[in-house]
């Protein structure tokens, strides 16, 4: 397949994931903002604030007559000029999808653009004021759609490959970005009220759609540490970080056309070694700053790969 | 129910007075193409002419909004750009089909296929031995000194002699209902994607209107196309790889590109996609080159390659033009096929014909003086305000004078650029082209249209039954041109025999 149209499926789907996690960790943040009023003096900054911070992003200008709250959820959802917001990583998935039109299914094509339009309808961006619910849940019933009619409709060749590349690797950055942003929450953990930590570690559960999976699993309160657990190294939770990986490796390989023993290759390693380390991880050994630098190692490990894949496939 | 069986029912006019969708349906001098001069429908029109006076405006609201939702969630527009920022503009279809019956579509592919035939010996003529030249049935310096003949071509031997592969010709008709051949498109014509989608989108959101009639499908169109492809891939190739060569998805026209690779089942490209080496061209893939037999490129000469045309140009290929020149790569359409569709060598089409088929056209040209004749530049100085004037280098209804619509300053501007040079220019009659009843504030209403057929030359003429009809929304207009708020309809070829 044309290098070119290995590389837009790859960020087409890369982006849609993006939105996706997005949508999802606004609406959360936005139920939790309400649920920790009862019990905290000042959450709205907190949460808000952190959530911009593992976005990497930093505070919004404030509209006249805006709260600060509002301003967040307008920048991270709708925003054109910022490139990370919901509305701009659909936008960038739909350009990378037109511009290889020909390649996926016009089912894709079609929910892929039903998604644009629906989110750009300017009766649903207004209610965002006054719940970011609605637009969120469309952005993310919009991602799971396209990925249906996606497993549906394309064949699952090369190219079916790269969006699924595309997609576990974007996942696996953004969970362990997430745990990593927690990780100060975890030290404090002895210290915080028992509410407050159940809530928030739900929180980051409900941030990768784990929640009752969780729950399920475990039967138990919502403990910090099963909660990374389960988030690293459960095999067959598609949010962990174990799973995503496997994911790829099998992707990768598919791709390659070599049997995954033989794949000499670079980027095909670098994937195999991280999912080896998460696969014999002891979770229960990681305390305060091993969990740390296990996770930023891991994130770097994680760009590493993307860096390799465009050289390996000479994407652009 | 067929149409030969409605024609006997009697009808009400249309002009009557009312609230229906067809009240107080204006005639004027043009042709009509659903209702005669008593008011009542032609025959073949008959049973969608009933059925439009038992729907009320409201339900046909309700299918014109259906077809807009379907274009827009198909991501079926063009692009139109303004300072930067491209606006998508959804590709407007109106739900009333224009209908062509068996026996005037038998006389329209005749006539195409004439055409296309007689273009083509003539484009292998003028790149070789020049015969029409030299026996003056053409005037060699309107060729010789025409911006698109590509004298580098000159002595080059095309793929199975055929230079124009997918031709879009366009078609009008005067006030007797005759079709007339308004300009060939011999270069990269497009619209024909748009035709297929408008018989999808029709069918999907009006399907009742399908039950009168027994229309010819069009469906083939990408499998005739992609046959023709096969056809002049070089002969060392037994399984040649076909491409479609597009500017990329800024282009006006790059929904048609990705729809027609997509239906083919060939990639769709982009000139850094392709590369030539050892005068080979290969697309680079995933797994390193990947040879490349056929072309279809839907990018000007001007733009195919930096090192023989403009060399400013990114968007073609270096070198592509010589790997074409020994043969190990074939384009769709050739090089040089410009001369063709030259305005200023439309006048002559019709000798062509009778000089290389020893044929009389089918189809006739809208009648067109020739400026550079003393005698004729007169005659078009003294009409100004009867005529239409075109230049013949330019097209999609720029650098154009429609005389009657025209000011006095205007017309003074074209009476001194015909004086200077009267070589660029054509002058036409104003045709009055036919009207059909399209939707417009809640009622039907006449408004202009033309049509463009899509015709393709491999092993075989192939004419795909329809073609684009467009329609000039704004009450009076002639323009038809999608960049100028045109609009467009489903295009139905009635099948031979009625249905038993």
């Amino acid at each position: 397949m044309l290098s070119r149209v290995a590389d837009a499926l790859f960020w087409m789907s890369r982006y849609l994931e993006r939105a996706d996690h997005l949508a999802r960790a606004v609406d959360v943040t936005f139920h939790l903002d309400l649920d920790l009023h009862g019990v905290l003096a000042n959450p709205v900054e907190l949460e808000w604030n952190a959530l911009l911070s593992l976005l990497r992003q930093s505070p919004p200008q404030i509209a006249e007559g805006e709260s600060p709250v509002a301003a967040v959820q307008r920048w991270l959802l709708l925003e054109g000029s910022n490139g990370g917001s919901v509305m701009s990583c659909v936008n960038r998935s739909r350009n990378n999808a037109r511009s290889i039109r020909g390649s996926i299914s016009p089912q894709m094509w079609r929910e892929l653009n039903k998604l644009h339009w629906r989110l750009s309808d300017p009766a649903l961006q207004s209610r965002v004021v006054e719940s970011p619910h609605d637009f969120c849940q469309e952005a993310q019933i919009g991602v799971l759609l396209f990925h249906g009619v996606c497993e549906a409709t394309l064949t699952h060749d090369e190219g079916w490959h790269f969006i699924q590349l595309g997609r576990y690797l974007e996942r696996a950055d953004k969970v362990l970005r997430i745990l990593d942003s927690k990780f100060g929450l975890l030290e404090r953990s002895g210290s915080v009220d028992l509410p407050i930590s159940t809530l928030q570690w739900g929180a980051v559960l409900k941030n990768c759609a784990a929640y009752e999976a969780y729950q399920r699993l475990y039967i138990s309160r919502v403990e910090p540490e099963r909660v990374i657990e389960f988030l690293l190294v459960n095999p067959d939770f598609p949010h962990s970080v174990r799973f995503c990986l496997a994911q790829s490796l099998h992707s990768l390989t598919e791709i390659s056309g070599r049997l995954p023993d033989r794949c000499d290759d670079e980027v095909v390693r670098t994937v195999a070694r991280l999912l080896n380390d998460l696969v014999y991880l002891d979770a229960a050994a990681l305390g305060g700053e091993r969990l740390h630098s296990f996770l930023g190692d891991a994130l770097g490990r994680c760009a590493r790969i993307s860096a390799l894949l465009q050289q390996q496939y000479a994407l652009q | 129910m067929t149409p030969h069986a409605a024609a006997t029912r009697p009808s009400r006019a249309a002009t009557e007075a009312g609230d229906g969708l067809l009240s107080g349906y204006e005639l004027g001098a043009a042709y009509d193409e659903m209702v005669d001069a008593s008011g009542g429908p032609r025959p073949h029109y008959h049973p969608l002419f009933d059925r439009l006076l038992q729907t009320a405006p409201d339900d046909f609201r309700r299918h014109k909004a259906m077809t807009d939702l379907s274009m827009r969630q198909d991501g079926v527009g063009f692009t139109v750009y303004r300072a930067e920022e491209g606006i998508e503009r959804v590709w407007p279809m109106d739900p009333v089909p224009r209908i062509i019956p068996a026996c005037e579509w038998r006389q329209i592919e005749a006539g195409l296929t004439q055409r296309i035939n007689a273009l083509n010996l003539f484009l292998w003529d003028v790149y070789h031995e020049q015969h029409i030249l030299r026996d003056n049935v053409v005037p060699a310096r309107l060729i010789l000194q025409g911006g698109y003949f590509r004298r580098e071509f000159v002595g080059v031997n095309v793929p199975r002699r055929i230079y124009v592969h997918i031709c879009g010709t366009d078609l009008i008709r005067d006030a007797d209902g005759r079709y007339l051949v308004l300009e060939d498109n011999a270069r990269t014509p497009s619209g024909v994607s748009y035709m297929l989608q408008n018989r999808q989108v029709l069918k999907r959101v009006f399907p009742a209107i399908f039950n009168d009639y027994d229309v010819l499908p069009q469906d083939d169109y990408p499998a005739a196309l992609l046959e023709v492809l096969q056809y002049i891939a070089p002969e060392s190739s037994s399984q040649p790889t076909a491409v479609l060569l597009s500017p990329g998805m800024y282009n006006s026209a790059y929904f048609e590109h990705s729809f027609l690779a997509q239906r083919m089942g060939i990639e769709l490209v982009e000139g850094r996609d392709l590369l030539v080496d050892g005068n080979r061209v290969y697309m680079r893939t995933t797994r390193g080159r990947q040879r490349v037999d056929v072309i279809y490129r839907r990018i000007d000469d001007d733009f195919l390659d930096p090192l023989t045309f403009r060399p400013d140009s990114a968007l073609g290929v270096p070198g592509l033009v010589n790997a074409y020149r020994a043969g190990t790569v074939a384009l769709a359409n050739s090089i040089g096929t410009g001369i063709a569709d030259d305005k200023g060598v439309y006048p002559f089409v019709p000798d062509m014909i009778r000089y290389y088929l020893k044929q009389d056209p089918l189809l006739d040209n809208v009648e067109t003086f020739r400026p550079e004749i003393p005698a004729q530049l007169s005659h078009v100085l003294a009409n100004l305000d009867k005529l239409v004037v075109k230049r013949v280098n330019e097209s999609g209804g720029y650098g154009m004078l429609v005389g009657p619509s025209s000011t006095q300053q205007q017309r003074e501007e074209f009476r001194a650029l015909l004086q200077a040079n009267p070589r660029d220019f054509i002058a036409q009659p104003t045709i009055q082209l036919s009207t059909h009843p399209t939707f417009v504030d809640g009622r039907l209403e006449g408004r202009h249209v033309d049509l463009r057929p899509f015709v393709l030359c491999g092993e075989r003429v192939t004419v795909t039954p329809g073609g684009l009809t467009r329609v000039a929304l704004p009450k009076g207009s002639l323009v038809v041109n999608s960049s100028q708020g045109g609009g467009s309809k489903d295009t139905w070829v009635l099948a031979d025999a009625p249905r038993q």
